[in-house]
């Protein structure tokens, strides 16, 4: 109870209500703009965090990542742009509404149940979280070794459609991830003579670069399309609250049911959670027709879905250090600068901290109905800035804050170098998020291999010896040979279909 | 740039093999098998399996080995991309001889500029933007901006 008091004193601050109104705003702004993501949006903000308390700095992040996932949907149901990809799953529905003269029904479902969303998520961290923890403080090497193995694996297999370029993608990260001096060895590898390259790649202005700098790029490169004409008339969104939640709790528990564990799955977050509840709520319809027609019903299982994920990806951050999505990859670099180091221990020692984190996502999600009505309100203003102005402006933001990571120009040339390897790994259709946790997790599948293998005496068999170990390995092997199973499967069920015809 | 799978994928058997042998440079742990070498090796091993597998593909399925995008057959963006990275490549180099705010300044005015605002509205935002964003992080987050030759701005 002490330390739930002490989390309360933590929050209840007016420079932590500033900040988290503050980064709030800059969420749903950015969320907003078409084309800058939610993942950008932390990026920026992250150099400012730098200078924070860690409670409002980690406040700032959640709040700003909330708003940025709801504010998407306004430019996808108005323009038919999402405004980040965690609402892509559901442009087209939503849009399909505000041309049936039903925006305010969408906006409305859309804020309602990414808020609930929102909550749901942050219940079951609450109550999942510290439970996990318990079991993580028995972890050994070889435990955390499957753990970051099975995170890189869900990063591969469930968060992209082609493997094959995932597993590029994974590499570049991890390849990058053994630069500098930081590895089991103490030995520098592939610094080339260079002092700051001893201290490995910095993965704040890496961030920058891949999230924001490559988007600036890309839309300078596609000659920074002007937005069309805007769908307005939006009228009062609360009233169809109460007949949506009567109508639809069915789709919205199963939205963050789906979310929940999606997010919670290392490796794959919001974005995944959307499209996955939207494909299970067109299955499950009793109406599957009118899917695709404007209708409220995926639109409120999918955005249920990814606002729940981005809550839940916390888990796997806090209790183990494994990032569940882009986001808290970022969110995880944070938590180090900031001495809450994650892991098990960080429950023990610092309850105080985790408490005030889950009190703040409480509130971000409550504070998201209020800002979030009136961030539609100004929609029309917001969606109209010119982009022409935005990217400078943006560039900007981002040369100062990769200088800010370490106070030299050594974080820009970092910034630039990434900028330009991720807007050439888009062009060529290799997805950038597993690269990322490529990078956040490579550190930490090198050292318990290593340690482990000095601990069982360079024999494989000590990875399947412990109980947990052994399911975790098993449950990691299996994920390899789903595609083989899948093909062997298929072949089966042809085999038969052809023999009993 | 689109490159075929053909070349991407020599591409990565090529960076694999350099990363595989340069790794073998790396003194062992004295006493253990798996030293600093182990890993980057297997990442190499990850290249090349992935870069056989994509030749694999882009053989069977043919076609050029370049591709331009469709935004590089319009030369304004290309003009664009190059710019941008330019002007990166150039604050780097000026900020520390010249200060943030006379290079950051003229870069947002290039750039601003080069997207079609127009003059009067380019220079009364490159300006203020620079002293929005100088304010904030050298005056209130105690950044150490570089100031060059530029006279230091009392905040």
């Amino acid at each position: 109870m002490n330390a739930i008091g002490a989390a309360f004193e933590l929050v209840l601050q007016w420079q932590v209500f500033t900040t988290v109104l503050l980064a709030a705003l800059f969420g749903l702004t950015v969320g907003a703009i078409p084309g800058l993501t939610a993942t950008m949006a932390t990026a920026l903000l992250v150099p400012l965090t730098f200078f924070m308390d860690p409670v409002p700095a980690v406040g700032a992040i959640i709040a700003c990542a909330a708003m940025a996932i709801f504010a998407g949907d306004i430019p996808g149901t108005l323009l038919r742009i999402p405004g980040t990809p965690a609402s892509a799953a559901y442009t087209d529905e939503a849009y399909a509404m505000t041309r049936n003269g039903e925006a305010e029904a969408a906006l409305g479902a859309n804020l309602l149940f990414s808020a609930l969303g929102g909550l749901a998520g942050t219940a079951v961290l609450i109550f999942a979280a510290p439970a996990l923890a318990e079991v993580a403080l028995k972890f050994s090497s070889f435990e955390y070794f499957w753990m970051a193995l099975l995170g890189l694996t869900c990063a591969v297999f469930i968060g992209s459609a082609q493997p094959l370029r995932a597993f590029i993608s994974l590499f570049i990260g991890l390849a990058i991830a053994t630069i500098g001096l930081n590895n089991p060895a103490g030995v520098p590898r592939f610094t080339f003579g260079s002092t700051d390259l001893l201290a490995g790649i910095d993965f704040i202005p890496a961030m920058i670069g891949l999230f924001a700098v490559s988007e600036v790029l890309r839309s300078i490169a596609s000659g920074v399309p002007s937005i069309g004409r805007l769908q307005t008339a939006t009228g009062n969104i609360f009233k169809h609250w109460g007949g949506m939640v009567r109508t639809y709790w069915r789709q919205q528990l199963r939205g963050n049911a789906l979310g929940i564990a999606i997010g919670a799955l290392p490796g794959a977050g919001a974005d995944i959670a959307a499209w996955v509840a939207y494909a299970v709520s067109r299955k499950m319809s009793r109406t599957p027709e009118k899917f695709g027609t404007g209708h409220v019903e995926g639109i409120v299982e999918s955005t249920s879905a990814n606002n729940a994920a981005l809550a839940s990806a916390w888990i796997p951050a806090l209790v183990f250090g494994i990032p569940g999505d882009t986001i808290t990859a970022i969110v995880i670099g944070v938590l180090y600068v900031k001495g809450l180091n994650p892991g098990p221990t960080l429950f023990l020692f610092n309850p105080q901290s985790i408490y005030a984190v889950f009190i703040i996502f409480v509130l971000a999600n409550l504070v998201m109905i209020p800002l979030g009505w009136v961030t539609i309100k100004l929609a029309k203003r917001l969606l109209l800035v010119p982009r022409n102005i935005m990217m400078p402006v943006i560039l900007a933001f981002c040369i100062v804050g990769a200088f800010a990571s370490s106070n030299s120009s050594y974080g820009i040339i970092v910034m630039l170098a990434f900028g330009i390897l991720g807007f050439v790994m888009e062009e060529n259709r290799i997805p950038i998020a597993p690269c990322i946790l490529g990078i956040v997790i490579g550190p930490m599948l090198e050292e318990t291999f290593v340690t482990s293998m000095i601990k069982s005496d360079g024999s494989f068999l000590g990875f399947f010896e412990r109980p947990i170990a052994a399911g975790l390995g098993i449950v990691t092997v299996l994920i390899w040979l789903s595609p083989l199973i899948g093909v062997l499967m298929r072949r089966r069920r042809a085999g038969a279909s052809a023999s009993s015809q | 740039m689109r490159i075929s799978d053909t070349m991407l994928g020599g591409v990565l058997i090529a960076f694999g093999a350099a990363l595989a042998g340069y790794s073998q440079t790396f003194p062992a742990i004295p006493g253990q098998t798996y030293g600093a070498a182990i890993f980057p090796t297997a990442i190499a091993i990850g290249f090349a399996g992935c870069g056989g597998l994509l030749v694999m593909q882009g053989l069977r399925s043919s076609g050029r080995h370049l591709e331009a995008a469709e935004w590089m057959l319009d030369l304004r963006a290309v003009v664009g991309v190059a710019l941008t990275v330019l002007a990166i490549t150039g604050y780097i180099w000026l900020a520390p001889i010249i200060g943030f705010i006379p290079v950051m300044a003229a870069m947002l005015l290039g750039l601003l500029l080069f997207l079609r605002v127009r003059w009067p509205a380019a220079v009364v935002l490159a300006v203020v933007v620079t002293i929005v964003i100088h304010g904030v992080f050298a005056g209130l987050l105690l950044v150490p901006l570089p100031n060059g030759l530029f006279p230091r701005i009392p905040w």
